[in-house]
C-alpha cells in the first residue's frame, strides 16, 4: 500500500526550484521521517501534498487521490505545519470546536484528542496563556481531530520539554503501529532515528535517499579504531590488517582506522595477536543517522553511504588471544 | 466594533447637531464628509440625518474590521488550518464574507439606533425644531429609519469589501487599513481637487452618496448601482486571489 506517490513533482519560485522533479513512493502505515537541511524543499513538498500550494509540474497522489482533489481526503489527513496557529483569545476547546465544526466532525472527539496530547484540564483556558509546548500539543490535537489515516507533522516536538518529547515520540510510534501513516519532518535526527520506520532525505528539492531506516543505517560508515600497545608496532599492524583484507588508514594519536562493522572487531584482534602484536585499544563505532545525514547532505564530497562498501575481504581467524576492551559507541 | 462604532456615531451626531445649532458652517470635507444643515436636521427625516455625518467613520471602521478579519488568518498562519479543514476555498471565503456581512448588519443597526437616540437627545440643546419629525406618522418615521439603516449598511458593506480585497491581496491588515483609508480619505480628496466633478464617481464619494441617500453630484440610484458594481468587482477579485494564490508563509 502506498500512502503518498509523486511523479516528477516540481515547484519553482521566481527562478528558484524548491522541489525538483521529485518522484517518491511512501508506504502506508508506519512512521516516515522527512529530513533535509533548511531550504531543502521539505515544507514546499508538504504544502503541495496538502493543497496549500500548487505544483509547477508533475503530479502527486495522497491516499490514492490526486492532490488537487483535497476535498475528498480532507478528513483523512491531519497536519501540523510549522508553528501551530489558533485564535489566541479563544480556549483550546473552542478552537478545536470551530475546526471540528468546519470539518463536520463530532465534537465528542475533542475530549479524546485533548486527552491524547495531555492537555486535559487545560482545554478551557485561552490559547494566549499557553506555552509554546502546550500550543504544540494543541496543534497535534488539531491534526488528530479527524482521526486521520495520514498524519503530517512538521517539527512536532518543537518547544516541548524532554518529558513531552518522549511522550510525543511514544504517541507517534503508537499511531504508526496502529495502521496510520505518520510523516514527521524534523531537524532532530535522533528523533527520526528513534521513531521512524522509513526515511526520506531531501536536499535542494531532490531525494537523496528514500527507504527503510534499517537500509539507511546499514550503510552507516561503521569504523574500528585500533592501536598497538607499543607505537613501534603501528606500521606492522597496518600491513597485517591490509594483508587480511582491511583498508586501514592513520587516524592520528598512534591509531589506525578501519572501515568495518563492529562485529569484525574480534577478528581484527585475532589478526593482531596472530602477528604477535598486543592491542592497546580497540574501539568499534557504529555510524549514526547524523553522520549519514551530514555525509549525504554535505557539499564536501566525503564518504557516501550509498556507494560505501562496508564489507571487506573476510579476515582470517586467529585463536587464543587476550581481548582488549571493546567499546561500542553510536 | 460595535462599541467603537456607537461611540464615534454618538460623538459625530452630537457634533453635527451642535454645529448646526450654532450655525457653524462645516467645510466640505471631500469624500470623507457629508454633514446636514440645521434645516435638514429639522426636516421630517432629520432624526436620521446625523447618521450621514458618521457614515465615513463607520466605513473606515468597517474597512479596518474586514481587513483585520481577512488578513489576520494569513499573518497568524490560521489560514493553513482552515484550508486543510475546508479545502474548498470559495466556500471558506463565502463563509467569512457571510459572517462579516451579518456582523456589519448588527453594527450598522446599532449605529443607526445610536444616531436616532443621540439626535433625540441633542435636538433640544442645539435648538433644532423637531416638530416635523412626527408630522408624517410612525410608519413614515420607521420607513425613514429603515432607509437610513439600509443606506448606511450598504455603504459599510462596500467599505468592508474594499478592506477585504486589499487584505486578501496584501495579506496584511496594516497595509490594507493604511492603503484603504489612505486612498479614500487622502488620495481621493487630492484627486477631487484635480479631477473636479469626475471625482464624484470614485469609491469614497459614491459610498458617501449611498449613505446620505444621494448627493448633489450623484443621485442615489446611480450611487447605489455603481457602489454595487464596485462591490461585485471587489468580491470577484478577492475570490480569484483567495482561491488561486498559494498559501505560503
Amino acid at each position: 500500500m502506498i500512502a503518498i506517490h509523486t511523479e516528477h513533482l516540481t515547484r519553482r519560485f521566481a527562478g528558484r526550484t524548491a522541489v525538483d522533479s521529485l518522484s517518491l513512493d511512501l508506504p502506508a502505515a508506519g512512521v516516515i521521517g522527512l529530513v533535509g537541511p533548511n531550504g531543502s524543499g521539505k515544507s514546499t513538498l508538504i504544502r503541495m501534498l496538502l493543497g496549500l500550494i500548487r505544483p509547477s509540474d508533475g503530479s502527486a497522489w495522497v491516499l490514492g487521490e490526486p492532490i488537487d482533489q483535497q476535498r475528498r481526503i480532507a478528513n483523512r489527513i491531519g497536519a501540523l505545519i510549522e508553528s501551530p496557529a489558533f485564535v489566541p483569545a479563544l480556549s483550546a476547546h473552542a478552537n478545536l470546536r470551530s475546526l471540528a465544526d468546519l470539518r463536520g466532525l463530532d465534537p465528542g472527539r475533542i475530549d479524546e484528542v485533548v486527552a491524547t496530547v495531555g492537555l486535559t484540564g487545560r482545554e478551557r483556558e485561552p490559547v494566549k496563556t499557553f506555552s509554546l509546548g502546550m500550543k504544540q500539543r494543541l496543534g497535534i490535537a488539531a491534526a488528530l481531530l479527524p482521526d486521520p489515516d495520514l498524519l503530517i507533522l512538521d517539527e512536532p516536538t518543537n518547544g516541548l520539554d524532554p518529558a513531552g518529547i518522549v511522550e510525543i515520540r511514544n504517541l507517534l510510534r503508537s499511531l504508526g503501529t496502529r495502521g496510520r501513516t505518520v510523516v514527521v519532518s524534523s531537524h532532530m535526527l535522533s528523533e527520526i532515528e528513534a521513531v521512524c520506520d522509513y526515511v526520506v532525505i531531501i536536499k535542494c528539492g531532490a531525494v537523496l535517499f528514500s527507504g527503510p531506516i534499517e537500509t539507511l543505517m546499514a550503510r552507516a560508515a561503521a569504523t574500528i579504531d585500533v592501536a598497538p600497545e607499543h607505537p613501534a608496532d603501528l606500521e606492522r599492524l597496518g600491513l597485517l590488517l591490509a594483508d587480511a583484507g582491511w583498508r586501514a588508514g592513520l587516524a592520528g594519536d598512534g591509531c589506525l582506522r578501519l572501515t568495518a562493522p563492529s562485529h569484525q572487531a574480534p577478528a581484527v584482534n585475532r589478526v593482531a595477536m596472530a602477528g604477535g602484536i598486543t592491542l592497546g585499544r580497540l574501539t568499534a563505532t557504529t555510524g549514526s543517522l547524523e553522520d549519514l545525514f551530514l555525509s549525504l547532505t554535505s557539499d564536501d564530497p566525503g564518504p557516501n553511504p550509498r556507494s560505501h562498501s562496508v564489507e571487506p575481504t573476510p579476515p582470517p581467524h586467529a585463536n587464543g588471544a587476550d581481548s582488549p576492551t571493546i567499546s561500542q559507541r553510536g | 466594533m460595535v462599541g467603537l462604532s456607537t461611540l464615534l456615531c454618538t460623538l459625530i451626531v452630537t457634533f453635527v447637531f451642535t454645529a448646526a445649532g450654532d450655525g457653524t458652517t462645516i467645510p466640505d470635507g471631500g469624500p470623507g464628509a457629508s454633514f446636514p444643515s440645521a434645516a435638514e436636521l429639522a426636516a421630517s427625516d432629520g432624526f436620521v440625518s446625523g447618521l450621514s455625518g458618521a457614515a465615513s467613520i463607520l466605513g473606515v471602521i468597517t474597512l479596518s474590521f474586514w481587513a483585520i478579519a481577512a488578513a489576520t488568518d494569513f499573518s497568524t498562519g490560521l489560514i493553513r488550518l482552515l484550508v486543510q479543514a475546508e479545502p474548498r476555498r470559495l466556500r471558506l471565503l463565502a463563509g467569512k464574507v457571510l459572517a462579516l456581512t451579518l456582523c456589519t448588519a448588527a453594527v450598522s443597526l446599532a449605529a443607526t439606533l445610536t444616531a436616532i437616540m443621540t439626535s433625540g437627545a441633542m435636538a433640544a440643546p442645539a435648538g433644532i425644531d423637531t416638530a416635523a419629525w412626527a408630522n408624517d406618522g410612525l410608519v413614515s418615521a420607521a420607513s425613514d429609519a429603515l432607509m437610513a439603516w439600509a443606506n448606511t449598511y450598504l455603504a459599510m458593506l462596500i467599505w468592508g469589501i474594499i478592506g477585504l480585497v486589499i487584505a486578501v491581496a496584501t495579506r496584511s491588515s496594516a497595509i490594507a487599513i493604511a492603503s484603504g483609508v489612505g486612498y479614500v480619505l487622502v488620495i481621493e480628496s487630492i484627486v477631487g481637487l484635480v479631477a473636479g466633478d469626475a471625482a464624484a464617481w470614485l469609491p469614497g464619494a459614491i459610498l458617501t452618496a449611498i449613505a446620505s441617500g444621494g448627493t448633489a453630484d450623484v443621485a442615489y440610484g446611480a450611487a447605489a448601482t455603481l457602489g454595487l458594481a464596485y462591490a461585485l468587482v471587489g468580491l470577484a477579485v478577492s475570490t480569484v486571489v483567495f482561491v488561486r494564490r498559494d498559501i505560503c508563509d
